[in-house]
C-alpha cells in the first residue's frame, strides 16, 4: 500500500518506515541490513560484531591476566584493584589492562554504531524509493571508498597502541599516587586527583626545582636552536655563492656531524670536555694561553655553554641542507633586479634571501624549537643534567624532559608527580604547535571535511 | 667592485676552512684515541705507537659482544626501515590524495603526538608487551620504533605528496589503474627522494636509541650497539673508553657512508616535504 | 558512502581481533608456565639473576646441584644495580626469577614493596656467617636473604710509590702535597659521592639515622651535626688545596682516578675491592690495607655493603630456592667466587682459611670493615643519597660552605621523606 501513495506524494519517503525498522533491528547485528534484503553485508555485520565481543569479552570485563589474580578489564580500570599484596590486585598492571580494555571496547562500540547507521541509511534509501545498492556495487564501492581507511589500519592501529596508549596511560598516572613508596605489589594505587598538580606549587623542593628548570629549559630552547638556525643559514648561503670552488668536499665535511650518530658525538664530547683529561683542558685552552682551563662539568655555566655550543655543532647541518634547497629555488632575476638597483650583498640578503628562507622553513624551524625543548639525549648523556646546584632535586643544566627522566626512572621514582610534570610539559608544547599548525598555510589550504 | 668581490671570496674560504675544522676535530680526535694503546682518555690525537688491538677486541667473544650487538642493531635497524617505509609513505599518500573523515583531525593528532615524550609511560609498554608476549623482543622495539616515527614522519611524506601534481593519479586512473598501482607505480617512484630521506632517519633511529632498547630488552645477547656502547662508558668505574672509540667509529662508519649515498636527495626531499606549510 | 566505513570497521576489528588473539594466547601459557605442574615437590626449574660477568662460579654451582637434586637451576645474568627494578615488573608479569641479586641497603625498600620474601629457614640460614652480615640481612626483626659477599671501600695503593700504608691521614695529606709540585698525587677518593664521602663524615661524629639499639630511627638525622659538618669542610680541604684534581668531580670522577692511579701519577686511592682485578692488570704493584686514622684519631668509618641473595616474592620454589642458596653460600662455594671474583666471603669459618687470610685485599677489608657501619637498610635511605651527593659536589668545588650545604640536604632529606610518606 505504501507503494501505491509513494506515486502522487511529493515526499514519498514518509509514507515508509523502513529506517527506522532497520535500525531497531539492527540491535541484534546485521538484523537490520537483513531486513533491508543485504544478506552478505548483515551476515559480515553478525559476524563481526558478535565474534568480536565474545572473543574479547573476558579482557573487558575479567582482565587478560596480565598480572596476578584474574580480574581486570574495566572494573581495574575503576577500581585500581582491592587486594593489595603479590597474589592479590596489582594496580598498574590492572589500569595498563583497563586502558586497553577501553581502547578495545571503543573499537567495538563504533563497529556496533555503524551497525546502526549503516541499516539506518539503506532503509531510508528504500523509504525514498531509491534501489538498494547490489552486491556488485556494494563490492566496488568497498573497493573506492574503502581504500583509504584499508590502507590507513596498519598504521593506525601501530600508533594506537604505541603512542596513544601510553599517552592515556601517563594521563591517568598524573591523579593518582603511584609513587616508589607506595607501590604495587605490597600497595594499592589509588586515584588522588589534582593532588600531584598542586604538589608542583605547593611542595617547596618541588615548585623551586620546576621554576628553576623551566626558566634553564626556555633559555635552552631559545639559544641552542637561535644558534643552530643562524650557523646553518649562514654557511648555506656562503657554500651557495656563485664562484666558490669545493662546494662539494666542503658540504660532504659539515655534513659530516648529522651523518654520524649524535649518541656516539655526544659522548666524545662528553670526554672531550673532561676538567682533567679532556682535549679542552688538556691542549686546546692552554695552547689560547687559558691555562687552568674550565670547569665544565661541575660548574652550571660552563656546563651550560658547553651543551649549547655541542647542539650548535650537532644540528646546524639540517638546517644548511633544507636552506640550501630553498636558496637554489629562488629565481635569479630576483638578485638581478636588485643588482640594477644598486642593493649591495648585504642588503639582498637582508631583503631577499633571508625572507624567502624563513618564509619557506618557519614549520620546519618551530619543529626545530620542540625539538631542543626536549632534546633529553644532550643533556642525559653529556654530564646527566649536573652539576648539582643547591636546595633543588634537579642538577642545573635539567630540562624539564631530563628532570621528569629523573623522577620517573631515578632512584627513587615519584611516577605520578612526573606524569603531572609531562602533561604539563605536553600541554605547553602542545599549544605551540597547534597554534602554528592552524595559522600555517598548507592547513588553510585544505579543504574541510 | 671586483675587490669587494675577493674579500668575500677570501672570506667565505676563511669561514668554511674554520668550521670544517670544528667538525673534523672531534670525529679525527676519536679515530686517533682508538688506536691509542691502554683504555683511557688522552689527549695525543696522533698515537705515537698505534695500534689496531682495539679494533681486535672488538670481534673477540670472550671480550665483548659487540659483533652481536652490531648483528642486532643492523638487523633491527634494516627492518624499521622497511616498515616505517612502508607505513609512512603509504599513510602520507592516503593523507595527501583522499578526504575521508577524520582527516584533519588525525593530521592536528599527529602533530600533537610527535612531542610527548613516551619513557614515563615505560610501564604502560611493558605491559602491552608482556600481554602480547613480546618483551624482550626485538619485534618489539621494531613495532615501537615504527609506531614512533610514524606521526612525525608522515607529515613529511604527506608534504612531499602534495607538491606531485594530482592529475597524473587522475590519467592514471583513466588507463584503468588501481589504488595501489597508482601509488606503487607511479607516485612512489616520483618520491624517491623522500622515500630515500624517510628510510635513513628511521635506519639511524636504532643506533641512537639507549632508552627504549636498555627498558624492553632483557637477554644479554639481544642487546643492541647503542645500549652496549654506553655502558662501556657509563660506568663509574672500570671504564674503556678507548674501546668504546673502536666501537663508535665501526658503528658510525655504515651510517656515514649511506648519508653519502643518499646526500643528493636530502635537498630535494626535506626542501619540499618540510617546507610546504 | 557507508560502505567504506564499513570497510574501516571490518579491518580494524579483524586487526583487533587478531591482536587479541594474541592476547588471549598470552594469558593462558602464561598461567600454565607460572605454576609448576608438579606442585610443590620438585619444580621444573629454579631461576637465578646473577651479576653480569661474574656468573661463572654459580653456574658451576648451579650444574653441581641439578645433578645432585635432579632440579635445574637457569642463571641468566642481570646488573645487579637493574635487578630491583625489573623485578618490580617482571615479578608480577610472572616471569621474574626465583632469586635475585642486591645491596642489602635495598632490603627495607624491596620488602616494603613486597618484592622479596622472608626467608622460611630464618636465623637458622645465617649461622655460617660473621656478624656484620647478620645484622644487613635483617630487617625489621625477619631475615631476608643469604650474604654473598662483603664490601667495604679500603686504601688500595702502589707498592713502588708508597712503601708501606701510612698510619694517619695527615701522613698522607703531607705526602700529597710533597707530590703535588710534581703533578702527582698521594691519595685520591670520590668524596663527592656519599658512598665513600660517608667514611669521613661519620668520623668526626656524623650518622644517617639514629641507631636506637638496633632500630634506626629516620626521624634523627645526624648529617648536619657538629661532627658532620666538620666532615665535610674536611672533605673541601682536599680539593680546595689542590690535592684531588678537578676531573675527580662528577660522574667521570671513578674513570679519573683509575685513569691516574693507573698511570702511576697516584700513589694510593680509596676504593673498594671490585677495582683490583682492574689495578693489577694495568701492571700496579698494588697493596691493601685498612684506612688510615683522620686527624681526630678517629677511624674513617666506611659504609659496608653486603651483596646479598633474595628469595622473590613471586617465586613458587621458595623452598627449592633457599635450598639453592644454602649451597651457593656455603664455605666451600663462597671461597670458589672468592678465587674468581675476590668477592670477600662474609663466611666466619673462612676467615682463618689461609687463602682469604693471606690475601692483602681480603684482609684489608675484613679489618676495614670493623670500623666501618652497615648501610642503613631502611627504605628511607633511598632519599639520601642524591641529596648529599649534592651538597658534596658543592662542597668539592667550592661553591658552598660546608654547613650550608650540610643543612640544604638534611632539610631536603627530610622534605623527601615527608613527601614520600604523604
Amino acid at each position: 500500500m505504501a507503494a501505491i501513495n509513494n506515486m502522487h506524494d511529493p515526499k514519498p519517503e514518509k509514507q515508509t518506515n523502513h529506517r527506522t525498522r532497520a535500525a531497531l533491528l539492527s540491535i541484534l547485528p546485521g538484523l537490520g541490513q537483513f531486513y533491508n534484503k543485504q544478506f552478505l553485508k548483515g551476515a559480515t555485520f553478525f559476524v563481526v560484531v558478535v565474534s568480536y565481543f565474545l572473543v574479547n569479552y573476558d579482557l573487558f570485563f575479567k582482565g587478560a591476566g596480565a598480572g596476578p589474580g584474574d580480574r581486570g578489564g574495566i572494573w581495574g580500570l575503576i577500581t585500581l584493584g582491592e587486594v593489595p599484596g603479590v597474589r592479590g590486585d596489582h594496580s598498574i598492571f590492572l589500569m595498563v589492562e583497563g586502558i586497553i580494555a577501553l581502547i578495545l571496547l571503543f573499537f567495538g562500540i563504533a563497529i556496533y554504531v555503524w551497525n546502526f547507521i549503516d541499516a539506518y541509511r539503506v532503509g531510508k534509501l528504500r523509504d525514498m524509493q531509491l534501489d538498494v545498492p547490489s552486491l556488485k556495487m556494494q563490492l566496488r564501492n568497498f573497493k573506492d571508498n574503502g581504500f583509504p581507511y584499508a590502507m590507513l589500519v596498519p598504521a593506525m592501529v601501530l600508533a594506537v597502541f604505541t603512542v596513544i596508549l601510553p599517552l592515556i596511560f601517563t594521563f591517568l598516572i598524573a591523579f593518582t599516587n603511584y609513587k616508589f613508596n607506595n607501590s604495587p605489589p605490597a600497595k594499592l594505587v589509588e586515584w588522588i586527583g589534582i593532588q600531584n598538580f598542586l604538589n608542583i606549587f605547593q611542595v617547596d623542593i618541588f615548585r623551586d626545582t620546576f621554576f628553576a628548570v623551566l626558566v634553564w629549559t626556555l633559555v635552552w630552547t631559545i639559544a641552542s636552536t637561535t644558534g643552530v638556525i643562524a650557523i646553518g643559514i649562514g654557511l648555506a648561503v656562503i657554500l651557495n655563492q656563485k664562484g666558490l670552488r669545493g662546494k662539494r668536499i666542503f658540504r660532504s665535511i659539515l655534513i659530516l656531524s648529522w651523518a654520524v650518530p649524535a649518541f656516539i658525538t655526544i659522548l666524545i664530547f662528553r670526554s672531550m670536555f673532561n676538567e682533567s683529561f679532556g682535549v679542552f683542558n688538556t691542549t686546546l685552552l692552554p695552547a689560547l694561553g687559558l691555562d687552568q682551563g674550565f670547569e665544565w662539568m661541575t660548574d652550571p655555566t660552563y656546563t651550560r655553554l658547553a651543551l649549547i655550543g655541542i647542539q650548535w655543532w650537532l644540528g646546524f647541518p639540517y638546517i644548511m641542507t633544507m636552506t640550501t634547497g630553498i636558496l637554489q629555488s629562488i629565481p635569479e632575476d630576483l638578485y638581478e633586479a636588485a643588482t640594477i638597483d644598486g642593493a649591495t650583498a648585504g642588503e639582498k640578503f637582508r631583503l631577499i634571501t633571508l625572507p624567502m628562507i624563513l618564509f619557506a622553513t618557519a614549520p620546519i624551524l618551530i619543529t626545530q624549537y620542540t625539538f631542543n625543548f626536549n632534546n633529553f639525549n644532550i643533556i642525559y648523556l653529556f654530564n646527566n643534567g649536573g652539576p648539582a646546584v643547591p636546595a633543588q632535586s634537579a642538577g642545573g643544566t635539567d630540562i624539564l624532559i631530563s628532570w621528569i627522566y629523573k623522577l620517573s626512572l631515578g632512584s627513587n621514582p615519584q611516577y605520578a608527580f612526573a606524569a603531572a610534570i609531562t602533561l604539563v610539559l605536553s600541554f605547553f608544547i602542545m599549544t605551540l604547535a597547534v597554534v602554528q599548525f592552524r595559522r600555517s598555510k598548507s592547513f588553510k589550504d585544505e579543504d574541510m571535511i | 667592485m671586483r675587490k669587494q668581490n675577493r674579500i668575500n671570496m677570501a672570506l667565505s674560504y676563511l669561514i668554511l676552512t674554520i668550521a670544517s675544522i670544528v667538525i673534523l676535530y672531534p670525529l679525527l680526535w676519536v679515530v686517533g684515541t682508538s688506536l691509542n694503546p691502554g683504555k683511557s682518555i688522552t689527549s695525543d690525537m696522533i698515537p705515537s705507537n698505534p695500534t689496531l688491538s682495539h679494533y681486535f677486541d672488538l670481534f673477540d667473544p670472550s671480550k665483548t659482544d659487540y659483533s652481536l650487538w652490531y648483528m642486532n642493531t643492523l638487523k633491527i635497524a634494516i627492518i624499521t626501515m622497511v616498515v616505517s617505509v612502508a607505513l609512512i609513505t603509504l599513510t602520507g599518500y592516503i593523507f595527501s590524495r583522499y578526504r575521508f573523515v577524520g582527516r584533519k583531525n588525525s593530521l592536528i593528532l599527529f602533530l600533537v603526538l610527535q612531542m610527548v615524550p613516551q619513557f614515563v609511560a615505560i610501564i604502560a609498554i611493558y605491559v602491552l608487551l608482556n600481554m602480547l608476549d613480546l618483551f624482550d623482543t626485538h619485534l618489539a622495539l621494531i613495532l615501537l620504533y615504527a609506531g614512533g616515527a610514524i606521526p612525525m614522519n608522515t607529515y613529511l611524506a604527506k608534504g612531499y605528496f602534495d607538491t606531485i601534481p594530482k592529475e597524473l593519479d587522475e590519467a592514471a586512473r583513466m588507463d584503468g589503474a588501481g589504488h595501489l598501482r597508482i601509488f606503487w607505480q607511479i607516485i612512489l617512484p616520483l618520491a624517491k627522494p623522500m622515500v630515500a630521506v624517510i628510510a635513513l632517519f628511521n635506519f639511524m633511529a636504532p643506533f641512537n636509541d639507549f632508552i627504549l632498547a636498555s627498558l624492553v630488552l632483557r637477554s644479554p645477547e639481544k642487546q643492541t650497539l647503542a645500549v652496549g656502547l654506553y655502558n662501556m662508558v657509563s660506568e663509574q668505574f672500570d671504564n674503556n673508553f678507548t674501546l668504546f672509540a673502536a666501537g663508535a667509529v665501526l658503528s658510525a662508519v655504515p651510517i656515514v657512508l649511506l648519508f653519502f649515498m643518499f646526500q643528493r636527495y636530502f635537498v630535494s626531499g626535506l626542501t619540499a616535504g618540510g617546507t610546504k606549510g | 558512502m557507508e560502505m567504506k566505513k564499513f570497510v574501516a570497521g571490518l579491518s580494524v576489528s579483524v586487526m583487533a581481533i587478531g591482536a587479541l588473539a594474541a592476547c588471549g594466547g598470552g594469558t593462558d601459557s602464561d598461567s600454565s608456565s607460572k605454576t609448576s605442574e608438579k606442585g610443590s615437590d620438585k619444580p621444573e626449574k629454579i631461576v637465578i639473576w646473577e651479576d653480569t660477568e661474574k656468573a661463572e662460579t654459580t653456574k658451576a654451582v648451579a650444574k653441581a646441584f641439578e645433578e645432585k637434586e635432579g632440579v635445574k637451576v637457569e642463571v641468566k645474568e642481570v646488573k645487579m644495580t637493574d635487578q630491583q627494578k625489573k623485578v618490580a615488573l617482571d615479578g608480577p608479569a610472572g616471569k621474574g626469577p626465583d632469586i635475585m641479586l642486591l645491596p642489602h641497603d635495598q632490603i627495607g625498600t624491596v620488602v616494603d614493596q613486597g618484592l622479596i620474601a622472608e626467608l622460611k629457614e630464618g636465623e637458622k640460614a645465617l649461622e655460617p656467617f660473621i656478624d656484620t652480615a647478620k645484622s644487613a640481612v635483617t630487617f625489621d626483626g625477619k631475615v631476608y636473604g643469604y650474604p654473598k659477599a662483603v664490601e667495604t671501600p679500603v686504601l688500595l695503593f702502589n707498592k713502588d710509590m708508597l712503601k708501606e700504608a701510612p698510619a694517619s691521614m695527615d701522613d698522607l695529606y703531607k705526602l700529597s702535597t710533597d707530590l703535588k709540585k710534581d703533578s702527582k698525587y698521594g691519595f685520591l677518593a670520590l668524596w663527592d659521592n656519599f658512598y665513600f664521602a660517608h667514611g669521613p663524615i661519620a668520623g668526626y661524629g656524623g650518622y644517617v639515622f639514629k641507631d636506637n639499639g638496633g632500630k634506626l630511627d629516620p626521624s634523627d638525622i645526624g648529617l648536619n651535626n657538629e661532627g658532620a659538618v666538620e666532615g665535610f669542610d674536611y672533605i673541601g680541604k682536599w680539593y680546595k688545596e689542590g690535592l684531588f684534581p678537578k676531573g675527580l668531580i662528577g660522574g667521570g670522577g671513578g674513570q679519573a682516578m683509575d685513569q691516574l692511579f693507573g698511570e702511576k701519577k697516584a700513589a694510593s686511592v680509596m676504593n673498594g675491592p671490585w677495582a683490583v682485578a682492574g689495578y693489577k692488570e694495568k701492571g700496579i704493584n698494588l697493596g691493601a690495607a685498612a684506612l688510615p686514622t683522620l686527624p681526630n684519631g678517629e677511624p674513617i668509618k666506611t659504609f659496608v655493603g653486603v651483596k646479598t641473595y633474595a628469595v622473590s616474592a613471586f617465586s613458587e620454589n621458595q623452598e627449592w630456592a633457599e635450598k639453592f642458596l644454602a649451597t651457593l653460600t656455603n664455605a666451600e662455594n663462597a671461597q670458589a667466587m672468592f678465587e674468581k671474583y675476590n668477592e670477600i666471603p662474609p663466611v666466619t669459618a673462612l676467615q682463618e682459611e689461609a687463602a682469604i687470610k693471606d690475601n692483602e685485599v681480603a684482609a684489608a677489608v675484613f679489618a676495614q670493615a670493623k670500623n666501618g657501619v652497615p648501610m642503613p637498610n631502611i627504605a628511607e635511605m633511598g632519599q639520601v643519597w642524591e641529596p648529599m651527593a649534592a651538597a658534596l659536589q658543592l662542597v668539592a668545588t667550592g661553591k658552598q660552605d660546608g654547613q650550608k650545604s650540610a643543612d640544604d640536604a638534611v632539610k631536603q632529606i627530610k622534605q623527601q621523606i615527608e613527601a614520600n610518606n604523604q
